[in-house]
């Protein structure tokens, strides 16, 4: 780190690493694997209640009247809650609060929330929910985004623009002057289907009012949740219930997966919370999975329309992308979203000019938001096809093409963000050298066929949600005098091991093994506060905190050390759970000893470290700051595929995925998350569809795990996760993210395949078996009326 | 207030102990075991069998925990993940130590489901396992987090030590000193 | 959690018991689960009485019978257990196959042979949450409502059989023993299933689907399960043919005696196909043969909109995997 503060005076970082860069066994695995960890559901309080939420059977409605009075007078029910009780609207981003707890006045989705019950157990609850009496006004509901910008109807009663969420136009040099002087220019319009997270753990809440003691009469509310944004949570249910925050603790204990899909307060937890206000009792609601996907927050369906300019050696003159987004009924993350569409874009390649005009529509569905890779997995998507049509164009192969727009170390984008480190032509190297596809992409018979794409992504963002200037994230670490530490971090650790990487860091400053560290977090009660886990930001930020805590402490042990040794602290390490010399390595002593001695001589040994992004770092212009990150990570895939050129079946072989993560603290970790990744992309790419019917009244058709079909094990490919270490600067050694960039290529570079096995171009998602097919037979036809060529020289089986 | 139907008691082993519970006809057994026996290992995903996080033993016999009548399960014995450890010598079974060792279980929702599906798999095989059989033994559990694939190394593994006659590795030895990941 | 509605539970000892049981308007037989408790944690019916097998005795066998010439496999015997028995692979592989494929390894352990040709019809419509169904506009003729959203105007009921093993029985000219209050009686399989997705068999309120009969070859045969889903596991099939050539000798280049084909989530029965006796007397291996059943399958077999799946594409892949299936028996030898 350039800052003073966050070395060590006796600097010894030349030191071998004994942790990182390891393989780490996680520091909360075992008591998941003996069923020991109490995930949300898992929390059983004495007198705990459960609620149940009533949702609307319309896909938009005027609620007309609620009758309770059945319900409230049922044996059993302690509560009931309606829209007017939670008048007061909210949303994670602040400039677009458009959402209630219950709906107020309007219903604007199948499965919006209308009013909730509090009972002695789940059947009754049930009981209750048909008890409550609503009348309802039908009102006209609009499914498509493009007929949603043009009608009168308004969706969202909060939205000052109609039926548009957001618009942002931006541009960047001279896109028509480059566009017109470009050797080529390839011109495609895609369509990306819109998916869920489907995380396995359904959403779950339990609130608890403890009154009279440190919160007095008005009582102390606990919310344990199932989030992965604690902190968002805590001050929109602050804003939301009118209870100052200090009256309120969130806990998020052990998370059942989320991948952006628990990352904004959901109506469960202020109806616990409000229901536990009014029956005295613990509540507790639990999503069943059709809930899950009425709550939904997952990506965007984009339809986007690009050009492309190229010149002849393949360089990228000008791009201009034409994105509407459909955005659902609320903005939830949109208008982040609607920036992301365009702004993400600009890296790995170096576009000479650049345009991007995206409009987000509310319609009458799930509201979007964000899901791994929020807002840029699908024009990565649109930009990757679009590099594959010009390689074909040109003659070059792709990867070469790629190499020749790498825009290289320490760059500025388009669009005014610095890059920092940049592996992406290792990234390249490796996924070609791995997959040997020298000599195998023009070998490969009909059917068969490679396909590559590239990527970046953010590691965290150097604006906040909610504008201040305060640190992104703090860590405070504690040692003891029996040889342990323990580190407070409100970072949400959801199943992506990021308490295992601040145990990794501390372990390696203080000479700890990973057991002797305990790691507490997202507690607000217990712990600073953190942003959350979104945006890919917790190695980087967390882990500089956490890096200049435990470095703090570090120094304070080696020179209590060097001081009883009567030697230089430089010549004192901490590793092995020891105090060792180097110089002279037979005298050591237990690391509980040292810490003793450093306690001797400071008091308590506890140490705060706070990390805050870099400022001067992104454009200068509205919307500038929007995707600015204080590091960049990079990908590259290569993607192998079989078509049955009869069936339309593609089946994906192997994906070899390499992803610059700057530095890899945990090896295994970092693996799993890129395979993770790819696996979630293969997904979408193939199968996943969250859509409504728009013939049937707008019901999600597939509100379950047997009809919104993800990847069994018989379905994933191969998964060959090749890690590349470019460290950067600003990483805590040197580290970037690892969670959510190593997706963005699994699809494009499926598609890319596809078309280097059949000559088929998929342009819309997913590519299912009927839509290969039908791409197929239009190609078939062109090739029998002598438009083009057979692929490959293919003599076909089928005429 | 839903008027209780008469309840049945019921008499089970679980994890190896004798277990009597007074059930309801329509509950389940994954419901009984988490919400009254507070075996709350045995996860619930779905709810209706598409996804296996609820996979428990019933004789020794993967089954999905939310489409069994708790009243099934009577004169059964049904072995929960809490009961995993047991089969292991130093009390982890070889199966948590590969996965701990493999980070197999990233945020562990689905590994309890996939552990009682992947130890019918190696009990019964008696041997190395292959990368094809653990996918078809396991393709009833979904994971959402891994993309299998370290799921699948663990299984591997743990089968060829199991094989082997090796034991968990301490895990106190794996992380004081961890290795160098081989590519 | 997915609420059940509340219900009692029987647990007979005996086929006997089991039937008296029976008796009780509205009672449903449980054995596996695995079909029955997602209906009903979907609210789809509301029996006042489960009556479980659990307990009662027999019906879990497999047992070739030479002096009748045919295989007896009890109702209760799991899914599982078919795929993986000896004298089930020997005689009957397709059976096998279909078998092992159902669902997932779980389901499989689970559901049983009895219980997967009682299975009940499907329908994208149908199952679905209470909430779900009043969503769109209040259910259908198969659930609280009185229409169909399969076939606009449509007065009956066309919920997919979607057993893997049925078309595969239908081919091997099984049937199904039922005992009532009557007595037993045998149904082939051929004959048991009606064109209403709401009560889809002929089996009466208060029988007990006791054991499969199958007769045992007495010829040379080749036969074939193929089974289409997007997913490897989990999917409740969505193409879904069985196949069954009897041969002169025991070759594929031996002339075919008798060709039987069957076709499943189509409608609420499996459709035989008909008018393959133009295949008959030519060999299995012989050019066009492949071809000639594929487009017997493909004309006589419309797939609807039922099931959660594009129907004219199903419908392609019925001639494209039929064609396959033969190809690969070929392959075979």
């Amino acid at each position: 780190m350039p800052d003073d503060s966050h070395s060590d005076s006796t600097d010894d970082a030349s030191r071998e690493m004994w942790q990182l860069g390891g393989t780490h066994r996680k520091v909360d695995a075992m008591e998941r694997m003996r069923g020991i960890t109490r995930y949300t559901d898992d929390i059983k309080l004495p007198g705990m209640l459960h609620g149940k939420i009533k949702r609307s059977p319309h896909a938009h409605a005027r609620i007309v009247s609620i009758d309770t009075s059945r319900a409230e007078a049922m044996e059993g029910v302690f509560g009931v809650v309606t829209g007017q009780d939670f008048k007061i609207p909210y949303g994670i981003i602040p400039w677009t609060p458009d959402e209630n707890a219950l709906a107020v006045d309007k219903a604007l989705h199948v499965g919006d929330g209308v009013a909730a019950v509090a009972a002695i157990d789940e059947d009754t609850a049930n009981e209750a929910l048909a008890a409550i009496d609503i009348e309802y006004e039908v009102l006209p509901a609009l499914f498509d985004p493009e007929e949603s910008l043009a009608s009168d109807v308004q969706i969202n009663p909060y939205s000052r623009k109609g039926n548009l969420s957001k618009k942002v136009l931006l541009e960047f040099g001279d896109v028509e002057g480059g566009i017109e002087g470009a050797d080529l220019v390839v011109e495609g319009e895609y369509f990306f289907e819109g998916t869920t997270h489907a995380a396995i753990e359904p959403h779950c809440a339990v609130a608890f009012v403890e009154r009279g003691g440190s919160g007095g009469d008005d009582g102390l509310l606990t919310v344990w949740s199932a989030t992965q944004v604690s902190h968002y949570l805590h001050r929109e249910l602050a804003k939301v219930l009118e209870i100052p925050a200090h009256r309120i603790r969130v806990i998020q204990p052990p998370l059942g997966g989320a991948f952006g899909g628990k990352s904004e307060p959901f109506d469960l937890e202020f109806c616990v919370a409000k229901l536990a206000y009014k029956t005295g009792r613990p509540v507790k609601i639990l999503y069943t999975r059709e809930e899950v996907f009425y709550s939904h927050r997952g990506r965007h369906p984009m339809r986007m329309k690009y050009r492309t300019g190229f010149d002849k050696t393949g360089k990228i003159k000008a791009v201009d992308a034409r994105t509407v987004l459909d955005g659902g009924a609320y903005s939830s993350f949109g208008l982040v979203t609607t920036y992301y569409s365009g702004q993400l874009l600009c890296s790995p390649y170096e576009f000479g000019a650049y345009r991007f005009h995206s409009r987000r529509a509310y319609t009458n569905k799930p509201a979007c938001g964000p899901k791994r890779g929020h807002g840029s997995v699908q024009p990565r998507f649109a930009i990757e096809v679009q590099l594959d049509k010009a390689a074909v164009e040109l003659g070059l192969d792709p990867i070469e093409l790629r190499r020749r727009n790498d825009m290289g170390d320490g760059a500025k984008t388009v669009n005014d963000f610095q890059i920092g480190s940049n592996g992406f032509l290792e990234c390249l190297r490796r996924v070609e050298e791995s997959s040997d596809w020298k000599d195998r992409r023009g070998t490969l018979p009909f059917g068969r066929g490679l396909g590559v794409a590239g990527s970046t992504y953010i590691s965290g963002t150097n604006y906040p949600i909610y504008p201040n200037d305060m640190p992104q994230a703090a860590v405070q670490v504690c040692l003891d005098r029996s040889g342990r530490a323990r580190v407070f971090s409100g970072a949400n650790d959801i199943g992506q091991g990021s308490n295992t990487m601040l145990a990794v860091i501390v372990g390696e400053e203080l000479g700890l093994p990973l057991e002797d560290i305990r790691v507490l977090s997202a507690d607000t009660d217990l712990c600073p506060v953190d942003l959350g886990a979104y945006s890919s930001r917790i190695t980087l930020m967390v882990g500089n905190a956490c890096m200049q805590a435990a470095q703090a402490l570090r120094k304070k042990v080696r020179q209590s050390v060097a001081k009883r040794w009567e030697v230089s602290a430089r010549r004192v390490t901490l590793a092995q759970r020891k105090a060792i010399d180097i110089e002279d390595p037979d005298r050591h002593i237990d690391i509980a000893e040292a810490f003793q001695m450093a306690e001797e001589d400071h008091g308590l040994l506890g140490e705060v470290g706070s990390y805050n992004t870099p400022k001067d770092r992104h454009g200068d212009y509205r919307g500038g700051t929007i995707g600015a990150s204080p590091a960049y990570s990079f990908t590259a895939h290569v993607a192998e595929v079989e078509v049955d050129e009869e069936t339309g079946v593609v089946d994906v072989k192997t994906i070899w995925v390499a992803h610059d993560c700057g530095r890899a603290l945990s090896r295994r970790i970092v693996e799993g998350q890129m395979e993770g990744s790819a696996y979630m992309g293969f997904a979408e790419a193939l199968m996943e569809q969250h859509i409504v019917d728009p013939q049937h009244r707008g019901v999600h058709p597939a509100p379950s795990l047997l009809d919104y079909r993800i990847p069994t094990f018989l379905d994933t490919p191969e998964l060959r996760a090749l890690i590349v270490e470019a460290p950067d600067e600003q990483g805590p050694y040197g580290a970037k993210e690892a969670g959510e960039g190593p997706l963005h290529p699994s699809i494009p570079a499926i598609a890319n395949a596809i078309y280097d096995a059949v000559g088929v171009r998929m342009d819309e998602l997913p590519f299912t078996p009927p839509k290969v097919l039908a791409a197929l037979e239009q190609r078939r036809a062109r090739e029998a009326a002598g438009e083009i060529a057979p692929h490959k020289g293919s003599a076909r089986r089928i005429a | 207030m839903s008027s209780p139907s008469p309840a049945t008691l019921l008499s089970l082993r679980v994890n190896g102990e004798p277990v009597q519970v007074a059930v309801q006809p329509h509950h389940t057994l994954l419901e009984v075991l988490r919400y009254q026996l507070d075996l709350v290992g045995s996860k619930q995903g779905c709810d209706k069998g598409d996804c296996g996080a609820c996979t428990v033993q019933v004789d020794g016999e993967p089954q999905l925990g939310c489409l069994t009548l708790a009243i099934h399960a009577h004169g059964r014995d049904v072995t929960t993940v809490e009961g995993l450890a047991a089969k292991g010598e130093g009390g982890v079974h070889p199966l948590q130590d590969a996965f701990d060792r493999w980070d197999a279980a990233q945020c562990g929702f689905c590994t309890p489901g996939i552990l009682m599906s992947a130890e019918a798999l190696v009990r019964k095989t008696g041997r190395p396992v292959s990368n094809g059989e653990v996918r078809s033994a396991l393709a009833g559990n979904l994971c959402r987090c891994t993309g299998y694939t370290k799921i699948i190394d663990a299984v591997v593994e743990a089968s060829e030590r199991m094989a082997a006659g090796d034991g968990a590795e301490s895990a106190n030895d794996a992380s004081s000193s961890p290795s160098q990941a081989a590519e | 959690m997915l609420r059940m509605p509340k219900f009692a539970v029987q647990t007979p000892q005996t086929v006997e018991e089991a039937v008296d049981a029976l008796s009780t308007p509205g009672a449903r037989i449980v054995a596996g689960g695995t079909d029955l408790l997602p209906n009903l944690k979907h609210h789809l019916e509301q029996p006042p009485v489960l009556v479980s097998l659990s307990q009662v005795g027999g019906m879990q066998g497999v047992e070739v019978d030479e002096k009748a010439g045919v295989m007896r496999i009890g109702a209760r015997v799991t899914l599982t257990a078919v795929a993986e028995h000896p004298a089930v692979l020997e005689h009957f592989p397709s059976l096998a196959q279909a078998a092992g494929i159902v669902a997932s390894p779980l389901i499989r352990n689970m559901g049983t042979l009895g219980g997967n040709i009682n299975l009940d019809t499907r329908c994208r419509y149908v199952n679905q949450t209470g909430f779900w169904r009043e969503a769109i506009g209040g259910g259908c003729l198969k659930s609280e409502g009185d229409v169909c959203h399969v076939v606009p105007g449509g007065r009956v009921c066309v919920a997919a059989m979607s057993s893997d093993c049925v078309p595969v029985l239908v081919s091997l000219d099984a049937s199904v023993a039922l005992v009532g209050p009557g007595g037993r009686r045998e149904v082939p399989l051929a004959s048991y299933y009606k064109s209403d997705g709401t009560r889809h068999t002929t089996r009466a309120d208060d029988e007990l689907s006791t054991e499969i009969i199958v007769p045992l070859p007495t010829a040379p045969r080749r036969s074939h399960y193929a089974k289409w889903t997007v997913r490897g596991s989990i999917d409740f099939p969505l193409v879904s043919i069985a196949l069954r050539f009897d041969l002169e000798e025991d070759r594929v280049d031996a002339p075919v005696t008798g060709a039987h084909v069957v076709v499943g989530v189509l409608g609420s029965k499996p459709r035989k196909i008909t008018r393959l006796d133009e295949v008959i007397g030519t060999a299995l291996s012989a050019p066009n043969f492949a071809n000639t059943v594929a487009e017997r399958v493909h004309k006589q077999c419309k797939p609807l909109e039922n099931v959660p799946y594009e129907a004219p594409y199903r419908r392609q892949m019925l001639r494209v995997h039929t064609r396959r299936a033969i190809e690969a028996l070929i392959a075979e030898g």
